[in-house]
């Protein structure tokens, strides 16, 4: 089933936490939210839920308009963030709950209201632990317990609020992987809410990327990372380094180098270099290149970080090599190099994050 | 209150409560409160309404009215200082040592809010007069405290025992030790971090307990006219006085008096609200 | 005024507390009053009722007047307990899940009852239903008995113990916040059902504590009954009234025969308060 978002807006007295927000998830999709704390995005995924009612705007279900269904008849699974697991009641219980309050013609019987449980404590992998409650579980446990309660009922879309936040991270690595097979298995509309872009790149079909109630861009995670529509998506998906350019004749300049651009005004801008985009070189080869010290080598992991300060005005960058390459240069601190930015973004639009 | 149960409702936009029965409960509490609670309450106001100054003036100077309000606050504050000391004392020897019998009697502190007050009443006049346990002792030195003033004292003491212990208690127990060992270290004797360190901590929930328990007492009924004389002018409460006038059938006399009452009853609940919230902003827990 | 116990040892740091002998004496002092004030007046209730034997005790018991007084104690808490259930679940529901304007004044106005003195609980019916009020005149016309019969005094008694369970029950439910129920509602739970299944089982302790306090209250409220009812001997005498009864008639193997059953109530009272505090301090571990 899809989802639409239309024209929706929230506000919480002044302050307004949503802006005409406009978004479309296909059928059987995995989407992310992705925004830092306070960009709205768990109140958007709230109002899907009906959660959450919005100021303006519509949600509709498969092209129906659903702002009059309140969350009971919306038939959407849900996991919360701290799960919300009923804790007087068994992990059996938890998963069964939303099959037992159902009226009494649409109810299935007790025999398969078992079987269904136990079906999906396959599914989320807690075969033994159906009599436990949820005090007795650890935190990926009950992660898996929400969500298969949340599936029990079989809704049309999932909908799943910072599904990792509580997790540590050995645990949280996990479950991303073992949630995105599950999305393949059973290709449920899902959505879910992150602050965390590795997991937003890594788990999702398509990522929403929100800041400050609106969406600042929506693509593929390639998409997402490879061409940022704006300054914000820039920083927000990885570390960057900043340049002070000048754009003129459709080329940025930076210090004494130069990178076409497809801007046409002749300005003054700021241009983004990702630090794995940057290259260190030993000899000028006659490219134009920029000055620089090598500060602090981080040699730890399975690539190499280089801090640089560059020559002409002290500024600092960060670069990032490959083993292999950082093994041919022999690079030491303290030596003087020479970098190449091989992919510069530069955002026309004046645009303040 | 009508403001509150208003959900303003466009055509467009669905009720904005996402839960269920937030109406009928808020309804339901208000229609309870008002028919239980504020309409009964305004009557005793109503009537004294129809007073004029000097009837209402008249009543509340006469030396009878008088009499029974100074016994009813001094006992109740003299009984709410000593509730104050001992109440801190009891919470201090529950909460800090261990001794036989500590859960039994910690259980044993709330006694005077669960017995019924005419228990509380009958039992301590058999105790205190002077056939009895105590009494017994104290009549050959020509103490009595059964139907005197003292009695009145005994029983107001009784039930407003848990009150400082209650309030005291948990603020103990929520107390570092590693402030006392630091402040020791640094030198201070036991008393001296009792009285500079403990003492400004504990202060504000002692208050809170010495008015909750001055409260109480002002309004005390049941328990003091078992031990007290009940005689006007010498062991006459301001309750008991309320009770004989409504006996009498001198209704707008009764409201007179029960005007000061519930005003001095609604400014104490007011302070305690306010210490209460004093004290948790002190403890740093707002 | 419910506490939390320190469980286990209350073993501190030397230098954090004192002396032995100062602590002998604190905790002797502490005993000393207690037993003054709490001791000696309960010991004093069971002594006193046998003071004469058994036979006389058990016989004050069987007194008309003492089963009547029983039977209509019984009534009145079965009747106001049951109210200020409802009126507790519905306050506490409304104000623990629910932001509205207003909310403070009216937790204040629910804590009212508790500042009024009972006698002047009692009161407040006789001004407002008695003879000489409007309402009451009316009443009257109707043959409708209210003062000085049995529903005035259920009504003083429903009055004077108002507060309770809302009381017990705001914190529970306000701690519990409104997750649960929001994960029922998506889960297609009714209101009803998600009321029952999921908020129920979760404030059970914290009812239970409310309703044994508002029922001792109840069954053990003096000045506010003792203004509405007529105290008729065998109609209108609760317990707490038969034992002034009695006591006003120097009756007092009878007079201390029915404190010693409102006394036990006390205890188990008491015995149920902290087997209820004990079990959530426990929970919350």
């Amino acid at each position: 089933m899809s989802i639409e978002i239309r024209g929706v807006s929230r506000n919480f007295g002044e302050f307004a936490a949503l802006k005409d927000v406009n978004l479309l998830v296909e059928t059987g999709e995995l989407v992310a939210l992705l925004g830092p704390s306070g960009s709205g995005k768990t109140t958007l995924l709230r109002i899907i839920a009906g959660l959450e009612y919005p100021t303006a705007g519509t949600i509709l279900f498969h092209g129906e308009d659903t702002i009059r269904r309140d969350a009971r008849s919306r038939q959407v699974g849900f996991v919360f963030q701290h799960y919300a697991l009923f804790r007087h009641m068994t992990v059996f219980e938890n998963i069964a709950f939303g099959l037992r309050v159902r009226p009494r013609a649409l109810r299935p019987s007790k025999a398969d209201i078992e079987a269904r449980v136990m079906e999906l404590l396959k599914l989320v992998q807690l075969e033994g632990l159906a009599q436990r409650f949820p005090s007795q579980l650890s935190g990926g446990q009950r992660q898996r317990v929400a969500l298969a309660r949340a599936l029990a009922v079989e809704p049309k879309v999932l909908l799943l609020d910072e599904p990792f936040g509580a997790l540590d991270a050995r645990v949280r690595q996990e479950l991303r992987s073992w949630l995105r097979r599950l999305h393949d298995e059973l290709h449920i509309t899902s959505v879910f809410v992150t602050h965390d872009q590795e997991e937003a790149l890594e788990v999702a079909d398509r990522v929403v990327v929100m800041n400050k109630g609106q969406i600042e861009q929506v693509g593929s995670p390639e998409d997402v990372y490879e061409n940022p529509a704006n300054p914000f998506v820039m920083n927000f998906l990885g570390s960057v380094n900043l340049f002070h350019a000048r754009i003129h004749d459709g080329e940025a300049h930076i210090g004494p180098s130069s990178v076409p651009v497809t801007a046409a005004q002749d300005a003054s801008t700021i241009g983004y270099v990702r630090p794995h985009e940057l290259d260190i070189l030993r000899q000028h080869n006659g490219e134009p290149t920029i000055e620089a010290v090598i500060k602090h080598i981080h040699a730890v992991g399975p690539t190499v970080r280089i801090e640089l300060a560059r020559r002409d005005n002290g500024e600092l960058m960060e670069a990032e090599l490959t083993r292999e390459r950082f093994a041919d240069l022999a690079l030491k601190a303290g030596e003087e190099v020479h970098v190449k930015a091989r992919k510069l973004q530069v955002f026309t639009e004046d645009y303040s994050i | 209150m009508a403001v509150s149960l208003a959900q303003p409702q466009t055509r467009s936009l669905p009720p904005r409560r996402i839960l269920p029965g937030f109406g009928l409960s808020l309804g339901y509490t208000l229609l309870y409160l008002c028919l239980l609670v504020l309409i009964p309450l305004s009557t005793v106001f109503i009537r004294a309404g129809t007073l004029s100054h000097t009837q209402f003036w008249a009543i509340i100077d006469d030396p009878r009215t008088v009499a029974a309000f100074k016994l009813t606050f001094g006992a109740s504050a003299l009984a709410a200082l000593v509730n104050a000391f001992f109440g801190l004392l009891v919470a201090w020897t529950l909460t800090r040592y261990s001794f036989p019998g500590r859960r039994v009697i910690d259980g044993l502190v709330d006694l005077p809010f669960a017995l019924p007050t005419a228990v509380a009443g009958i039992c301590l006049s058999a105790v205190y007069a002077d056939n009895g346990w105590v009494g017994r002792v104290l009549a050959p030195h020509h103490i009595h405290v059964a139907y005197t003033q003292a009695g009145i004292f005994v029983a107001l003491v009784f039930i407003g025992l848990p009150f400082v212990v209650r309030t005291v208690q948990p603020v103990l127990q929520d107390l570092e030790t590693d402030v006392e060992e630091a402040a020791a270290s640094l030198g201070a004797t036991r008393g001296q971090i009792f009285a500079r360190i403990l003492l400004p901590t504990l202060f504000p929930a002692v208050l809170t307990g010495f008015t909750l328990a001055f409260a109480r007492a002002l309004g005390e009924y049941g328990s003091v006219i078992f031990i007290s004389n009940n005689i006007p002018l010498r062991g006459e409460i301001v309750p008991k006085l309320i009770m004989d006038k409504l006996d009498q059938f001198d209704y707008a006399g009764a409201a007179a008096i029960a005007v000061i009452m519930l005003l001095a009853s609604f400014a104490l609940l007011l302070l305690i609200n306010l210490l209460q919230w004093w004290s948790r902003k002190r403890l740093g827990m707002a | 005024m419910r506490s939390e116990k320190i469980e286990g040892s209350t073993i501190r740091p030397r230098l954090a507390t004192e002396a032995l002998p100062i602590r002998i004496l604190l905790i002797l002092v502490t005993l000393i009053f207690l037993g003054l004030f709490l001791g000696l007046p309960l010991a004093a209730v069971f002594t006193q009722a046998f003071a004469a034997g058994s036979g006389p005790y058990f016989a004050a018991l069987k007194d008309p007047n003492t089963v009547s007084a029983i039977k209509l104690t019984l009534l009145t808490a079965a009747v106001s307990v049951p109210l200020n259930v409802l009126f507790g679940l519905a306050a506490a529901w409304a104000i623990a899940k629910f932001e509205f304007w207003g909310k403070n004044l009216l937790l204040t106005l629910i804590d009212l009852p508790f500042a009024v003195s009972p006698v002047i609980a009692g009161m407040i019916f006789v001004l407002l239903l008695g003879k000489f009020s409007p309402l009451g005149g009316w009443l009257d016309a109707h043959q409708i008995k209210i003062i000085f019969a049995v529903p005035g005094i259920i009504l003083a008694t429903t009055f004077v113990t108002f507060p309770f369970v809302a009381r017990e029950l705001l914190p529970v439910m306000q701690a519990q916040g409104v997750e649960e129920e929001q994960a029922a509602l998506v889960l297609g739970a009714t209101g009803w059902q998600s009321f029952w299944r999921v908020t129920l089982p979760n404030i059970k302790w914290g009812l239970i504590y409310g309703v044994i306090l508002c029922n001792a209250r109840a069954m053990g409220e003096f000045g506010a009954v003792s203004v509405v009812s007529g105290k008729i001997m065998g109609q209108t005498n609760t317990l707490p009234l038969q034992v002034e009864a009695f006591n006003d008639d120097y009756n007092f193997v009878g007079a201390f025969a029915a404190a010693s059953l409102l006394a036990l109530l006390g205890l188990v009272t008491l015995v149920i308060k902290s087997f209820v505090e004990w079990r959530t301090a426990r929970h919350e571990q």
